[in-house]
């Protein structure tokens, strides 16, 4: 497909020598010719240059359609094992983003108030002044640690971090605890692998808890899993919504919220008491299986039937059915977990369902303990001097409050509590990369709080999100489209995202913005690469004789398999699947999967659900204006008996409260929910108006969610908001 | 002509997951204006009632009809059949954007670009399909939903689908002047498609697909009373010339020829 | 000079029929002959380039063999379709410049002689029309103008489907500047202008260029005069307008020559051919 040249490209390779002027009219040189060199671009600038997604961190190979310096369309790279020659909406949409007309495209410095949006255009040297002379301030006034980092999930993070540590900040804000830490923690804790990959090839049985799969879209998972249901494999959906992945299972139970757990301890007993699960691999694979009939006996169906609000022989049937279909059964691990504080129990019932029906590893199984981005190819990278020791607590309480909660994945919406009271010490600085934790942590208004107490607020962004809006300098990063990023392993190939067009406006790649800003903090030593370009030829340097322009002109390299050792380890401290947690044990935790009762809310009130919509990534494409035109305008979901109990008509301004905050929003009477429960799509409600399409669309649910962390993982709770709803 | 091509769409309902991936991917590769969508989702929304739920998606476009009333009605000839391949195509050059054929379209599958003042809607991205490429939202369609292809060729993606399909519709429109014969395949529906998209509430909203095709009354009358009016006026003067004709040729010209 | 019995051309002798037919009267000035041309070449590229575009099977106004015919002329239908613009441009162009330019000069006094219709004018349109079906022989016509009643009548169907269709076509191909609704109104209102000019201009084409009484008038839109005698025959009020035209112009000469032969005599001019 890359290589076809259209008609139209026929004819213009015709008008080569007109075609020549128009490139150099409409495209500054610096990319296209490189495109050229590698064979990419015919001499008029068009073509199909291999790129990687950035709509979501799913990360789909893209081919960029390429003409006359603009690109016109993207396609999902056949090659790509994320994407498969497909791409989803927000893939589809993501020349948008660029082309967006709200881009920041030069460096901006505040001139009014914070938060007035009066920004005055500055040049990158006085920007990036500005910015390390605030930094060092900070740093000489009140020592490193008084500088918060914080950064969302991307390929540039490594420096990000490498910017922070170099720095000697230990406080490291990622959005992974608002996300998959209870996931994370558990399957680190029982496989000892982070995020096990699903394989749909032979799949029977599919256990969806939740994970909203056909609408919280993975491109090639979901594609996967749609094979798998056509193909007459059984989708068993836990949900209080009647979500669309739902819509398509072949069977819905409308789960209470926060009772999975209770629901996949019962399963477990089921298989367990009725001997039904695979005692070889459990045997041979698997420590602690031998306890789990005594601590599993108490969980019956019809315990779990109170809890749940669904039959006890239902539950009992999917037991008896899951277990018939192993090892061909698989109970997804999920993705945003974290919805109630025994999240983390219920990951971990979950590793455990999976392992006792022996679908792990073995041929034809559908968990893989295995990293989808690892594939046990070492990149490399430029060399740099230690970091300087880490002498201060982290403000967000790891190790020293949440002692199992991963170092890099942190617990980011507790830094707020510690910026507000001071303790353990003031912060005074915060700098904030591809993130917006205005509308991404909980407590909107905490965070706007927080963001008070700061001397000095810098945001690199492609637009001008809510944080930037709050900001005293904002860095104009390059759009992924326009960027080189750090490479990525695949399923034993690495991929490449490299720039398809020449950045717009003075927009900078991240790995410039780092560089040029370490080496004004005088962190030059970090930050040894000339440029984007060799800073890939020093991490493609271990992988063997591979040029940069053979991975620009395919996407990829495929160094050779090592290969797979026969033995199945699992990198526990026992080297195998842990369903007995010797760690948990010893930290005080209960070292088998275990019941923990989530709060429930009083009778005026609905538990606050929060989901995900296909047409959207979190809070940062709301200002897309493709998926705009496409999205369902948001409103808060209720159940018809609940809204006739308040008297509530469809389209009925409502005013949603919960204990820190209320918005008004029109109400969908549906009966795709409990009647106990409301529904808002996330990531609207944004506060910038430099956000023109995205501003005073719908309302943000970050305002009404309360803080609660897990314990354990760090997540947070993100469902265990109740509010009340009456008539505005 | 048993060789000519006709390209049609099969479209899974069973598959289809309304991730609108195929709307987005069409107003990218066609440069379809912001207000406009050449690809609808039909969905009648959640329906039964709690907790016996069921929700079908019936995405569509143009359906390519065997017998279109877009063409019926298009006065400069811009909106034609291809002979080729059955692909009911847009000439915007020869569009005037008089808007009679969105008014007829019974899917509502056409739109007007108010910018280029001319009327739009799916080609089957003929442009692609010429290069050997599936049309965008059939490249790009997550559930596998969309297939697209020669009718005719027994071995092509859409003839396979049919064959193999558990059940099969179309929104055919039958009436005394009209009958569409669609080439969207709808396959592997849970029930009957027309109760799926032509339901009261749809058609309280003017959203039931397919609809009456509307003739403009204008139209209807130029067809009734004008045409033959202007017929009549013209066969008059032809006569009264004629019967004038004879008469002088009878008479002679005696005035000029002295 | 005294008028004969107006109409009462039937008795005039031979030989001031023969003095009447050598004696040229100046009908159409240069720009109109030249104008009438242009308008029919452009009509004769536009009305069936026009006809073939029209290709709704549900109106039916244009057979399919010509639609096919013209688009496979053309090559297709975009480029039939953009030469009927073109010329259409053209067409309005030069004739709304023609007229514009002329407008004081020729077309107001053209339309204030020619046009208006007079109590001769409705006689005539009371009568011809029953006299072309046979009836009223015996009833003779009144005398008419430089265009009888008819022409004139036709003159203002002209206008106005001119009119139309100089408003109605650019609507049409200036496609971005108008609401569908005005191009659907556009379409019927080209239409019906076209139609009415057509239905008249059958019946010039055939009276100017077929008809052998009406000889004259078809060579006098490339010579630009006709005889005095078919003057004299079809627009007798125009003819004797022109001999009191020449015998107004007599007197003032000779009224030029008598006040100039008190002081200073000179010879006569010659006496100008118009």
């Amino acid at each position: 497909m890359p290589n076809t040249l259209s008609r139209r490209d026929f004819l213009k390779v015709g008008g080569a020598a007109l075609g020549a002027l128009t490139v150099s009219r409409f495209v500054p040189p610096r990319v296209v010719a490189a495109a050229r060199t590698a064979g990419l671009l015919d001499q008029n600038g068009d073509g199909y240059i291999p790129t990687m997604c950035e709509m979501c961190v799913w990360r789909c190979g893209v081919l960029a359609k390429v003409e006359e310096g603009r690109v016109v369309k993207l396609e999902g790279n056949p090659d790509h094992p994320n994407s498969k020659g497909k791409l989803c909406a927000r893939g589809q949409s993501g020349l948008m983003n660029t082309y967006d007309p709200d881009r920041v495209l030069t460096p901006l410095i505040r001139v009014g108030q914070r938060g007035e949006g009066k920004f005055r255009k500055a040049s990158w040297d006085e920007a990036l002044d500005v910015v390390a002379a605030n930094m060092l301030k900070i740093k000489e006034q009140y020592g490193a640690q008084a500088m918060i980092f914080s950064s969302t999930h991307n390929l540039s993070q490594v420096q990000f971090e490498n910017l922070l540590y170099a720095f000697g900040s230990p406080n490291y804000g990622t959005q992974r605890s608002l996300c998959f830490n209870a996931m994370v923690t558990a399957f680190s804790l029982t496989y000892g692998i982070e995020e096990p990959s699903r394989d749909y090839t032979s799949v029977k049985y599919i256990l969806l808890t939740g994970r909203n799969l056909l609408e919280a879209i993975s491109t090639s998972e979901t594609s996967d899993l749609m094979d798998a249901v056509a193909r007459g494999a059984k989708l068993v959906v836990l949900d209080p919504r009647f979500t669309k992945t739902a819509s398509k299972a072949t069977e819905w139970l409308p789960i209470r919220p926060g009772t999975d757990l209770a629901f996949i301890l019962a399963m477990i007993n089921v298989i367990v008491t009725e001997k039904l699960g695979d005692c070889e691999f459990t045997a041979r694979y698997a420590v602690g299986c031998d306890k789990l009939p005594a601590h599993i006996a108490f969980y019956t169906p019809e315990w779990a039937a109170k809890k749940t609000g669904i039959e006890a022989d239902t539950i009992r049937r999917i037991a008896r059915e899951f277990a018939a279909a192993m090892p061909d059964a698989l109970a997804h691990p999920g993705w945003r977990t974290s919805n109630f504080i025994n999240s983390f129990q219920t990951e971990r019932a979950i590793a455990t369902l999976n392992a006792i029906v022996g679908n792990v590893l073995t041929p034809g199984g559908c968990l893989n303990a295995e990293n989808p981005e690892a594939s046990g190819i070492t990149l490399g990278k430029p060399s740099q001097p230690p970091y300087p020791r880490l002498s201060s607590l982290r403000l967000d309480g790891v190790p020293w409050k949440y002692p199992l909660v991963p170092l890099k994945l942190g617990v980011f919406q507790e830094l707020r509590d510690a910026v507000l009271t001071g303790q353990p010490y003031q912060a005074h600085g915060w700098f904030i990369a591809r993130q917006n934790p205005v509308l991404s942590l909980p407590d909107r208004q905490k965070t706007l709080e927080a963001f008070g107490k700061m001397d000095f607020i810098v945001t690199v962004d492609i637009i001008m999100n809510d944080s930037a809006w709050f900001s005293d300098v904002v860095l104009p990063e390059a759009s992924y489209l326009e960027r080189y990023d750090p490479l990525l392993p695949v399923s034993g190939k690495v991929f490449i995202r490299q720039p398809v067009i020449e950045p717009q406006g003075e927009a900078q790649s991240a790995l410039w913005i780092y560089k040029q800003l370490g080496e004004r903090l005088g962190l030059g030593d970090f930050f040894q690469y000339q440029d984007e370009e060799d800073y890939i030829r020093q991490q493609l340097a271990p992988l063997g004789n591979y040029s940069l322009e053979e991975l620009r002109l395919h996407g990829y390299v495929e160094p050779p398999a090592k290969e797979k050792s026969q033995e199945i380890t699992f990198n526990t401290p026992s080297g195998k699947v842990e369903v007995y947690s010797e760690t948990l044990a010893n930290a005080g935790y209960p070292a088998l999967p275990t019941w923990e009762e989530p709060p429930s809310p009083n009778a005026d009130q609905f538990y606050l659900l929060t989901g995900k919509v296909g047409q959207h990534t979190q809070m940062g494409t709301q200002n897309n204006q493709l998926l705009h035109k496409y999205e369902d305008y948001p409103r808060l979901w209720m159940n018809p008996e609940a809204a006739d109990k308040l008297g509530l008509k469809d389209w009925e301004l409502v005013e949603v409260t919960s204990e820190v905050g209320s918005v008004k929003v029109p109400v969908q009477v549906t009966p795709a929910i409990r009647a106990d429960c409301v529904y808002l799509t996330p990531g609207y409600g944004h506060l910038s108006k430099g956000l023109r399409t995205a501003y005073g669309d719908g309302v943000s649910d970050s305002v009404l969610h309360v803080t609660y962390v897990d314990p354990v993982s760090g997540g947070q709770a993100l469902s265990q908001t109740f509010v009340t709803v009456k008539k505005a | 002509m048993a060789d000519k091509k006709r390209y049609g769409f099969v479209i899974d309902i069973s598959r289809c997951i309304d991730c609108r991936a195929c709307q987005v991917a069409c107003s990218l590769e066609n440069s379809v204006p912001l207000n406009h969508t050449r690809i609808w989702i039909h969905d009648q929304g959640v329906q039964g009632t709690f907790p016996k739920l069921s929700r079908t998606f019936v995405p569509y476009n143009c359906m390519h009809c065997e017998h279109p009333p877009c063409i019926e009605v298009c006065v400069s000839g811009a909106t034609y059949k291809d002979p080729n391949n059955g692909l009911v195509l847009v000439d915007q050059e020869a569009c005037i954007g008089c808007g009679f054929c969105v008014e007829a379209c019974p899917y509502d599958a056409r739109y007007l670009d108010e910018k280029l003042g001319v009327v739009d809607k799916c080609n089957g991205c003929i442009q692609r399909v010429e290069i050997g490429q599936k049309p965008a939202c059939v490249a790009t369609c997550l559930g596998g939903s969309r297939l697209f292809g020669d009718l005719n060729d027994p071995a092509s993606d859409v003839s396979i689908a049919l064959k193999n399909a558990k059940s099969l519709f179309r929104l055919d429109i039958e009436g005394k002047d009209i009958d569409t014969d669609p080439n969207i395949y709808f396959i592997n529906a849970p029930q009957s498609l027309t109760s799926l998209v032509t339901s009261d509430a749809f058609k309280q909203q003017g959203q039931a697909v397919p609809r009456e095709p509307k003739y403009t009354i204008s139209e209807e009358g130029w067809k009734k009373v004008l045409v033959p009016a202007i017929a009549a006026g013209i066969g008059a003067s032809f006569l009264v010339q004629a019967t004038y004709f004879t008469k002088q040729l009878i008479e002679g010209e005696k005035e000029f020829d002295e | 000079m005294s008028k004969p019995r107006m109409g009462s051309y039937k008795n005039i002798s031979i030989v001031e029929r023969r003095r009447l037919r050598e004696k040229k009267y100046k009908k159409h000035n240069l720009a109109n002959i030249l104008t009438h041309w242009f308008n029919v070449g452009m009509w004769a590229l536009l009305l069936p380039t026009g006809i073939a575009i029209i290709s709704s099977p549900r109106l039916g106004l244009s057979p399919v063999w010509m639609q096919e015919l013209f688009r496979n002329m053309f090559g297709g239908a975009a480029n039939l379709i953009k030469f009927h613009y073109t010329i259409g441009f053209l067409w309005i162009f030069v004739l709304l410049f023609n007229v514009l330019l002329g407008f004081r000069k020729y077309f107001v006094p053209f339309a204030i002689s020619r046009m208006l219709l007079d109590k001769d004018d409705i006689q005539w349109l009371k009568t011809k029309p029953l006299q072309m079906l046979g009836l009223m022989k015996d009833k003779t016509l009144p005398p008419q103008d430089a265009y009888n009643a008819g022409q004139k009548l036709y003159m203002y169907v002209v206008i106005l489907g001119t009119l139309g269709i100089m408003v109605s076509g650019p609507v049409m191909a200036l496609k971005t500047l108008f609401p569908p609704i005005v191009k659907q109104i556009a379409q019927p209102l080209h239409w019906v202008s076209v139609f009415a000019i057509v239905a008249g201009v059958i019946i010039h084409v055939y009276m100017g260029a077929i008809f052998p009484e009406e000889k004259e008038a078809f060579f006098s839109m490339f010579g630009g005069k006709v005889s005095a005698w078919y003057a004299r025959a079809h627009h007798e009020k125009w003819y004797w307008e022109k001999v009191q035209e020449e015998m107004d112009w007599e007197e003032e000469v000779a009224r030029e020559i008598e006040s100039a032969a008190g002081a200073d005599p000179q010879p006569a001019p010659a006496k100008s051919g118009d």
